[in-house]
């Protein structure tokens, strides 16, 4: 009987329209991405940046752990032996196009270089300008070090 | 065997009297944690973590170094053992580094292993690191003493197996630590076992340092190519890179060892300077040509040659760094695609394997004839060594000057190379206490050189007076014997059945009656009584030389075709023992190996060869009596004889001088391959002419002094190294490099003038 009723004065489609109506007159939360920026959760992972100590130097000791734990297999690492017998790092590359920032290399860094950062703007129009170096990755640590400034947080 | 039954955790094992706790753990499949310990030494007990508990003592024991006692009651794992291990655990990382990450252990260390193992998260001591600058002064041993956990593996491997104690405990209590007596440069043999065996990052291998971790390289289980010990090895890889060559700990016939060349000499293989492409020489220059081009010319000017002269003016040249397949399909090209027995291989078939590493170990009186094998062979130098240590066995000694021997030897005869000819003299006569040694042992054995006729002359009359005794031909390149057995001789088919003879090929190359000559790896341009042919190479229409590397030879021909070393093919080598070893492809440079160049060449003048390995290995099969049921994966070939032929005992040396010049063997270099590697180079690049310090003082020669030596009318210019154990009056120079080859020409032990230069 109820089934009859329903379907003869339409009131699901109304109770439909009631949202509608409900949020017509709310106020508007679309952001108008790339001129206007969306807020991120703090739980958020985005691009990654490298850590530099004070003089500038790479934290990043090329022990290859975020290599072997990224499931996705986007970091490449060259490591080689330095004249005075020092880890160098001859190579380190991230696919940002195959990251899916799962955030483990993060937590598999053992020296606390590499970290997510907030940076979302991967958008290019060439797949070879996804694969970031280590160069473009410490500067990526710059910028982070600069939004969170400020927002008066420390990374 | 008086065999004694005891329990661990509850299994009952029966193990021989004298086996240890832990070995009745290993039959019984228990696992006891350890750190100190390693199967190849003698018991040491210093690390404790292999603690275990017998019921009804309260004593706790090593498991490492207590025997097992009849009716015993072990257990291995119970709470109060978890916690001493831990506490074990935490003693040890009080000062250790802990720098995991950058360590180039990680990955395969046993104390990360272990800390693991025991689920220590937790230290609850003070950290006390100690703050030792990192040693990189040597250029094959990293070491940083602040990771050492005193275990002094290194230095028992280096007393009990090798035998050079380089290393030992240095300081007491709480400063002790690893390192060489009055902190003198670390200067040994190289062989790196101590870098095999420390179980932290304290000593690493600088070749390898920092270049990759352990889990990203794949491995491949194959033969070294750098000598004729035949050592098994692990070709550990990644991409087509070979990050190391490593030992297989205690397996193969050389249990795990290696030497300084197998184990940092690998950098070749990676080389930049190998070739990728063909090329043919026009009006006297290089050209690129492509693989198709280059065979193309090869076989054009083989045909023309062959229907001008006659298939006889054609000869094929086999170099020991062919594998077994690789040969046996060069002389089948010979003689079945080209229709000549000129085929040739620089070894003799004089002398041919008899003894075995395990018979030298388990003999009870060695005798070398004048060869270094310590440093010539050095895998076969070990088991001498082995052998007049834990055997006790009697070791005679004749060579000119001394010699790393000298530790463990029982008698040593040094002197002028004649004064040594004549002491083997009254070996041979029976009137020595060697020849007494000989008389009385049950399995001696005699080490000698195959190359040098006077050797063979002494080797075969003592075999005549002795003959239980087992003659050891030590020969110098990987498959020296191998291509001997595949029929790559001239005169000798497959399983060394004697054939129709071919030209001489110096003969052929002198009067010119050779007119092609197809080269497949020798490096015929620094051998011994070869280097001094190129005048006659120049009349040669077709030389096609085949090598990894633009060599000296390479650099003569007018064709010359790259292929790969032996970490990019699949075959075998056979050993100076006589064992069959499967050589794997381990990477790939992309460039063809010499049964490619064989076969497509071959296809080119119309018959078909494969180059298969499995097909060829059933030809092999088929053809060569000698391993028609030898295993290939690490079976002995029974051989017919092991030393046949008659031998002039010329003794005297060749030439006129105040000094006697013999070669003498360099472990770092074994002919043209290892002088690629610029790890090795960094400590022997050059020939050095090796001369006492009396002498050198006499005629006003320093270390690292321009010298030249004149034999007759050749001479020729080395750096002079002034050492003490040199015998006066003698000097010595290193085979296989294209100077002193010129001058060994003229004989194996020459009276020669030295004179300083510049
Ligand atoms: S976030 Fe995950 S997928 Fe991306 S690089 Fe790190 S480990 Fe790899
Ligand atoms: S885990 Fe950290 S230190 Fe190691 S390679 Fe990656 S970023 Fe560098
Ligand atoms: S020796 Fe082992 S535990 Fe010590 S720093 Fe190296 S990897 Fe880590
Ligand atoms: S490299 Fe060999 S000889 Fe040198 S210290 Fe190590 S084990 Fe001894
Ligand atoms: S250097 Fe290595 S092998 Fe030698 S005692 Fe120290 S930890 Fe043991
Ligand atoms: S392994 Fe037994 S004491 Fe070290």
């Amino acid at each position: 009987m109820k089934n009859v009723f329903d379907t003869f004065f339409f009131t699901e489609i109304l109770q439909g329209l009631g949202v509608t109506m409900k949020h017509f007159f709310k106020k508007k939360v679309t952001y108008k991405y790339p001129y206007e920026d969306t807020p991120v959760f703090p739980r958020f992972r985005g691009i990654q940046y490298i850590k530099t100590d004070e003089e500038g130097v790479t934290k990043c000791v090329g022990c290859y752990l975020c290599q072997v734990v990224c499931p996705s297999e986007c970091i490449h690492i060259v490591t080689d032996c330095g004249h005075k017998g020092q880890r160098l790092i001859r190579k380190y590359e991230l696919d940002l196009s195959r990251c899916i920032y799962c955030g483990y290399c993060e937590e598999a860094c053992p020296v606390d270089a590499i970290h997510m950062g907030r940076d979302y703007h991967t958008v290019d129009n060439t797949r070879d300008n996804y694969v970031v170096n280590m160069k473009t990755l410490t500067q990526n640590y710059k910028k982070e070090q600069k939004m969170a400034e400020a927002k008066g947080e420390q990374l | 065997m008086q065999m004694v039954n005891l329990k661990i955790n509850g299994i009952e094992v029966e193990v021989p009297k004298d086996s240890t706790i832990l070995q009745a753990a290993e039959k019984a499949g228990v696992h006891i944690p350890v750190l100190c310990h390693d199967a190849r030494l003698n018991p040491f007990g210093a690390c404790r973590v292999c603690l275990v508990e017998a019921v009804g003592n309260p004593r706790l024991m090593t498991a490492c170094t207590t025997p097992a006692a009849p009716d015993m009651e072990i257990l291995t794992n119970t709470e109060k053992l978890q916690k001493i291990r831990k506490t074990v655990m935490e003693l040890l990382l009080i000062n250790h580094p802990l720098e995991c990450p950058v360590c180039d252990k990680g990955g395969e260390c046993t104390l990360q292993d272990l800390t693991y193992e025991t689920g220590l998260t937790n230290v609850r001591f003070d950290a006390e690191p100690n703050n030792t600058e990192v040693d990189h002064t040597n250029p094959f041993i990293e070491r940083d003493i602040d990771r050492c956990v005193l275990c002094g593996r290194c230095v028992r491997i280096c007393d009990e197996v090798v035998n050079i104690q380089a290393i030992s405990f240095v300081n007491r209590g709480t400063e002790t630590m690893i390192g060489t007596a009055f902190d003198q440069p670390w200067n040994c043999e190289f062989c790196g076992q101590c870098i095999s065996v420390c179980p932290v990052g304290s000593l690493n291998n600088r070749v390898y340092l920092f270049k990759n971790r352990p889990w990203n390289l794949e491995s491949v289980d194959s033969v070294c190519g750098l000598c004729s010990c035949g050592c098994y090895i692990k070709l550990d890889h990644e991409g087509n890179e070979v990050f190391r060559m490593n030992e297989a700990p205690e397996e193969g016939a050389n249990h795990g060892y290696l030497c300084a060349k197998g184990r940092f000499g690998f950098e070749f293989i990676n080389s930049m300077e190998r070739e990728t492409e063909c090329r043919i020489r026009k009006n006297g220059d290089f050209e690129t040509v492509d693989f198709e081009q280059a065979l193309d010319t090869v076989s054009e000017k083989l045909g023309a040659i062959k229907s001008e002269y006659g298939s006889d003016a054609i000869g094929v040249l086999v170099s020991p760094r062919l594998t077994n397949e690789e040969a046996f399909l060069a002389q089948k090209f010979a003689r079945e695609v080209i229709g000549t027995t000129n085929v040739y291989s620089l070894e003799p078939t004089t002398s041919l394997p008899e003894a075995t590493y395990e018979d030298v170990e388990n003999s009870d009186c060695v005798v070398t004839l004048n060869i270094d094998v310590t440093e010539s062979n050095p895998i076969l130098g070990l088991a001498v060594r082995k052998a007049a240590r834990m055997n006790d066995a009697g070791l005679y000694v004749y060579y000119p000057s001394e010699t790393a021997l000298k530790r463990v030897a029982t008698e040593m005869h040094t002197g002028t190379p004649d004064a040594v000819y004549a002491a083997m003299d009254e070996l041979v006569a029976g009137k020595t206490k060697a020849a007494e040694a000989l008389k009385g042992a049950e399995n001696p054995v005699v080490v000698y050189s195959p190359y040098n006729t006077a050797d063979l002359y002494y080797a075969q009359e003592l075999k005549k007076a002795y003959p239980s005794l087992k003659l050891v031909a030590a020969r110098s390149k990987n498959n020296s014997q191998g291509v001997l057995d595949m029929g790559a001789k001239n005169g000798f088919g497959p399983g060394l059945k004697e054939t129709e003879r071919g030209v001489n090929l110096r003969k052929g190359l002198e009067n010119q009656s050779v007119k092609a000559l197809i080269c497949l790896g020798e490096n015929v341009a620094v051998r011994t009584g070869w280097s001094e042919i190129e005048r006659a190479y120049s009349h040669l229409e077709l030389f096609m030389v085949t090598d990894p590397f633009m060599s000296e030879t390479a650099k003569r021909g007018n064709v010359y075709i790259p292929v790969a070393t032996y970490a990019e093919k699949n075959g075998s080598f056979t050993n100076l023992e006589g064992r069959v070893q499967e050589v794997q492809k381990a990477v790939d440079k992309g460039v063809c190996t010499d049964s490619d160049v064989i076969a497509a060449l071959s296809a080119k003048l119309g018959k078909e060869l494969t180059a298969d390995v499995d097909e060829i290995r059933e030809m092999i099969r088929k053809e060569n009596p000698l391993y028609k049921d030898v295993d290939f994966n690490g079976g002995l070939v029974k051989y017919p004889y092991a030393i046949k032929g008659e031998f002039e005992k010329e003794t005297v040396a060749a030439g006129e001088g105040s000094f006697y010049l013999y070669p003498a063997a360099l472990r770092l270099h074994s002919g043209s391959y290892t002088r690629w590697s610029h790890d090795l180079a960094k400590v022997y690049g050059d020939a050095k002419l090796i001369i006492n310090d009396k002498d050198a003082e006499a005629a006003g020669i320093e270390s690292g002094n321009e010298v030249a030596v004149k034999a007759g009318d050749v001479i020729r210019v080395f750096a002079a190294e002034v050492d003490k154990n040199m015998t006066k009056g003698c000097v010595s120079l290193p085979e296989d490099y294209a100077d002193t080859a010129d001058l060994f020409t003229k004989g194996r032990v020459l009276k020669v003038s030295i004179e300083k230069s510049g």
